[in-house]
């Protein structure tokens, strides 16, 4: 079964980013080829939903970064290679006849650019071969880099490309005619299947290079059906600087965080912090955590920045309702997912709100293999959550209050917080001041 | 002292923009001229606070909406004529003559368009001001000193040439230079205003024709010291079959307070009754009968606050910042109408609570301003009934039909607890998926 995820959710949580943004993709391409960036974005767009590929892959990157490998290639072959390859045309193989004094004079002077392309093509493609076969050494220390390192062992050692290996650094008119047959057309599948090989160790090494310099941990991905959900320590935002790690433990017991806190306190952040954990992990990479390891899931979906669509003639609160509805959609057809929504039912009134988010939240509470998180400022609710469900977890990120002025030390503390400010935010604005004042001042004017 | 209101008000009542589809300057935009446009824009930006200017501009569109005219110059000859008029032209007659025989000589040997573009202007011209003459004869026009001006300026004597020339009488060249020479050098000053008068007599017929189509009234601005709103049909201007609601406001019930489920009309009421306000402080129809209005100083809006993230700053913080401001002004002793919708809901139940309530109980001291306040606490409205005596309290019902809420959009005494946001998730069956 496929990991799902939707759009919202992607932007939520800055996977993908607007152009040329900041996005977690950006954090992890480091690749130094096109391909390696393309095999990188389908991974992203595809996360794994089976612990056994998720592991494997995760493995492959650790090793990989313990040992400090780094990419042999030279970027610019990969460039001279595609347009190479790309161009299938028959008619356009050298002729090996043509090795004639007027050839060589006309391509001393000025090489028509057809020729240039496929001397270049084949120059970088024997380069890269030779290379990949002397980093074959380097790749044998990697323990779990097995199945795609003997696929390209096969691929090298297939005695059609036996002369490449042996050719010299300099290549012949002839030589270059003949290796154009062999690299193009005879034996294309090999030579594309080998670059498709290169570019996913290009993904492996730029994503384990990423988590050194970042010290980002390797979450490890448990069997379903255990009791342990997740166990999440000292997880932070990976775009946030100086952020705060907090820890989170979710068991079938409580499976639903229900996060409180005061406006600015840390809430939007600290769901992001979990989702993008959990989406990395699924997608068998290194999170920003000091530890992670968590069952795996088929799927994330994150309600943080809602846009309400009046154009249609939707209200917030109508869509807030049908994106809960997309979820309990979900939920029914036997999916175990990860569901974060910010503010649930911010679109209506505080008593509608109130009276729908313990609805809902209570029947989210009977699927115990899914993870909730749900943040409120309707701490009225909570009150109610607590009696009526016992594995909701209640967490909420304190405000202190220095004098008049709140402060945030964004760590998670347990139970539900009656912070509320919004009475001391109207004071320190001084409204009520202003009025009084104002209608003295008024009755002194109108007494002269 | 102009009315003052701010972007908030106007995005939240849809007042301005050209672009917006449903904006109300769209709605009674079908000005035929440039000019026009810019004229109606200009009344829009700046709403009048003097109760005799407002009367008098609202007694010319109800002339011109009794008498159904159309704007009776054409669009192509308009706009030639107003090139023409633009442009300047010697200031003696023997230059303009001369330069008239330059271009005739270009347009004979070399085929330069200038003289046959300058002609087929000043024939516009003429025919524009030979128009705008006889509809004068046809329709009197309301004693204003605009169009007694304009009426003398076409009488006068120097123009008495215009009766003879009639369109499609070619012209001398003698003649062709002399009436250049008189339309735009020695008339100048009459000219103009003949134009800007056009502008404002395109926005009185495009005006009235839609007041008229959409069967508004007009309002009548009383002195500001009555502190009065009265009228016995309110409604919303751009929906069709929109509810009308009485409404009366005065200095002994100057807040009102609204409650009603989401959906039942809330929001569309206070906006009707912000609509009206501002149309009538710029002395247009108003969709709202026998309205009679004390003018206010200003008019503030808080419908759709959108949170400033960008600024840091959550939804209910923006309403705080929002409320304070109209605060200082209400300190300051204007007079003004406050609409706030569902104040504070960016927060949780008990500050919304006592918010709402602290600030409307400060707010009602104020008996010189109108203020229109909708809340989901209900609460509020108890505890307000006992501290205050100036308050008036209405809702928008709501009646269940099988499970299916229908509203009548009817303003109904008293505070209703109607809410139906869980009826909304149980007819999407949420919870029942997830039972299975």
């Amino acid at each position: 079964m496929l990991f799902t995820t939707d759009k919202q959710t992607l932007e939520d949580l800055n996977i993908f980013g607007k152009h040329g943004g900041d996005s977690i993709y950006n954090i992890f391409n480091r690749c130094a080829t096109r391909g390696g960036a393309g095999v990188l974005e389908e991974m992203f767009r595809y996360p794994l939903s089976d612990s056994e590929t998720i592991n494997k892959r995760s493995g492959i990157i650790r090793s990989f970064a313990t040992l400090g490998t780094s990419f042999p290639f030279k970027s610019t072959d990969f460039d001279a290679a595609a347009p190479y390859l790309a161009n299938t045309d028959e008619r356009s193989k050298l002729a090996v006849q043509e090795n004639s004094v007027a050839r060589k004079l006309t391509n001393m002077m000025a090489m028509d650019a057809d020729t240039q392309l496929i001397y270049k093509g084949v120059e970088s493609l024997v380069d890269l071969m030779k290379q990949a076969q002397a980093f074959m050494k380097e790749l044998d220390k990697n323990e779990c880099y097995t199945a795609e390192k003997e696929e390209m062992r096969a691929v090298l050692n297939d005695p059609a490309f036996a002369a490449i290996h042996e050719s010299r650094e300099k290549l012949s008119h002839a030589q270059i005619a003949e290796f154009d047959v062999v690299l193009r057309f005879r034996h294309r599948t090999q030579v594309e299947k080998l670059l498709g090989l290169i570019f996913y160790l290009d993904v492996y090494l730029s994503v384990a290079r990423v988590a050194n310099e970042r010290k980002f941990v390797f979450p490890k991905a448990l069997p379903a059906g255990q009791q342990d959900l997740l166990k999440l320590e000292g997880v932070y935002h990976p775009q946030v600087k100086n952020a705060v790690p907090n820890s989170i433990h979710v068991t079938t017991d409580s499976n639903i965080i229900f996060l409180t806190g005061a406006n600015m306190a840390g809430k939007s952040t600290f769901m992001k912090s979990l989702s993008i954990a959990m989406f990395l992990a699924h997608v068998g990479f290194p999170v920003a955590a000091a530890k992670m390891e968590f069952t795996v899931l088929d799927g994330v979906y994150t309600t943080i920045n809602l846009p309400d669509n009046l154009g249609m003639g939707a209200s917030h609160f109508y869509a807030e309702v049908l994106r809960v509805k997309k979820m309990a959609h979900e939920l029914s057809t036997k999916k175990d997912l990860f569901i974060v929504f910010d503010e649930l039912f911010r679109g209506t009134n505080v008593k509608d709100a109130y009276e729908a988010t313990i609805a809902i939240t209570t029947a989210f509470a009977k699927k115990r293999k899914s993870i909730f998180v749900i943040s409120t400022h309707i701490i009225e609710a909570g009150d109610v959550l607590k009696e009526k469900c016992a594995n909701v977890n209640f967490v909420y990120l304190p405000t202190r209050m220095n004098g008049n002025h709140p402060e945030y030390t964004y760590t998670l503390e347990q139970g539900i917080t009656s912070d509320r400010h919004g009475m001391v935010i109207v004071n320190n604005e001084g409204i009520l001041e202003i009025l009084r004042n104002g209608k003295k001042k008024l009755q002194k004017t109108t007494v002269v | 002292m102009s009315f003052i209101t701010d972007k908030q008000t106007l995005d939240d009542l849809n007042i301005t923009g050209k672009f917006s589809p449903h904006s109300l300057f769209s709605l009674f935009n079908a000005t035929q001229t440039r000019g026009g446009e810019k004229l109606l824009d200009r009344m829009f930006h700046q709403p009048l606070s003097d109760p005799a200017a407002i009367n008098s501009r609202s007694d010319v569109f109800k002339y011109f909406h009794e008498r159904n005219l159309s704007f009776p110059f054409s669009a192509a000859v308009f706009q030639e004529a107003e090139a023409y008029l633009g442009g300047s032209t010697g200031s003696s007659f023997l230059m303009v003559a001369g330069d008239l025989l330059r271009k005739k000589a270009l347009h004979l040997t070399i085929k330069d368009e200038q003289y046959g573009q300058f002609q087929s202007g000043l024939l516009a011209a003429i025919d524009l001001l030979n128009t705008l003459q006889d509809f004068l004869r046809k329709v009197d026009g309301p004693a204003t000193t605009q169009f007694e001006t304009v009426k003398k300026a076409l009488n006068a004597h120097r123009t008495k040439w215009l009766d003879g020339t009639q369109a499609g009488q070619p012209l001398t060249l003698f003649q062709l230079a002399r009436y250049d020479h008189f339309i735009r050098h020695v008339l100048r000053e009459e000219t103009e205003s003949i134009l800007d008068f056009i502008y404002h007599l395109d926005v009185y017929i495009a005006v009235s024709n839609v007041a008229r189509a959409r069967n508004f009234s007009y309002a009548q601005a009383l002195p500001k010291e009555k502190n009065i709103f009265r009228s016995t049909a309110v409604s919303h201007p751009a929906l069709e079959k929109a509810v009308a609601n009485p409404l009366v406001l005065q200095e002994e019930q100057n807040v009102l307070f609204l409650t009603g489920a989401n959906m039942a009309g809330k929001s569309t009421f206070m906006k009707s009754l912000g609509i009206a306000f501002y149309m009538a402080h710029m002395g247009f129809p108003v969709s709202a009968k026998d309205m009679q209005f004390s003018v206010r100083d200003g008019l503030y809006t808080s419908i759709n606050v959108p949170d400033n993230l960008n600024l840091g700053y959550s939804h209910f913080y923006a309403e705080v910042l929002r409320v304070k401001k109209v605060a200082e002004e209400v300190a300051e002793g204007n007079d003004l109408v406050v609409i706030f919708d569902e104040l504070f809901k960016g927060t949780n139940v008990k500050d919304a609570y006592d918010a709402t309530l602290a600030v409307t109980k400060e707010f009602s001291t104020y008996r010189n301003s109108f203020f229109v306040i909708s809340t989901h606490i209900i609460e509020v409205g108890d505890t307000l009934r006992e501290t205050c005596d100036n308050l008036q309290f209405s809702y928008l019902p709501t009646i269940m039909e099988n499970n299916v809420p229908r509203y009548p959009y009817t303003l109904t005494a008293g505070i209703t607890s109607d809410r139906h946001g869980m009826v909304i998730i149980e007819n999407e069956k949420i919870l029942e998926m997830m039972e299975e």
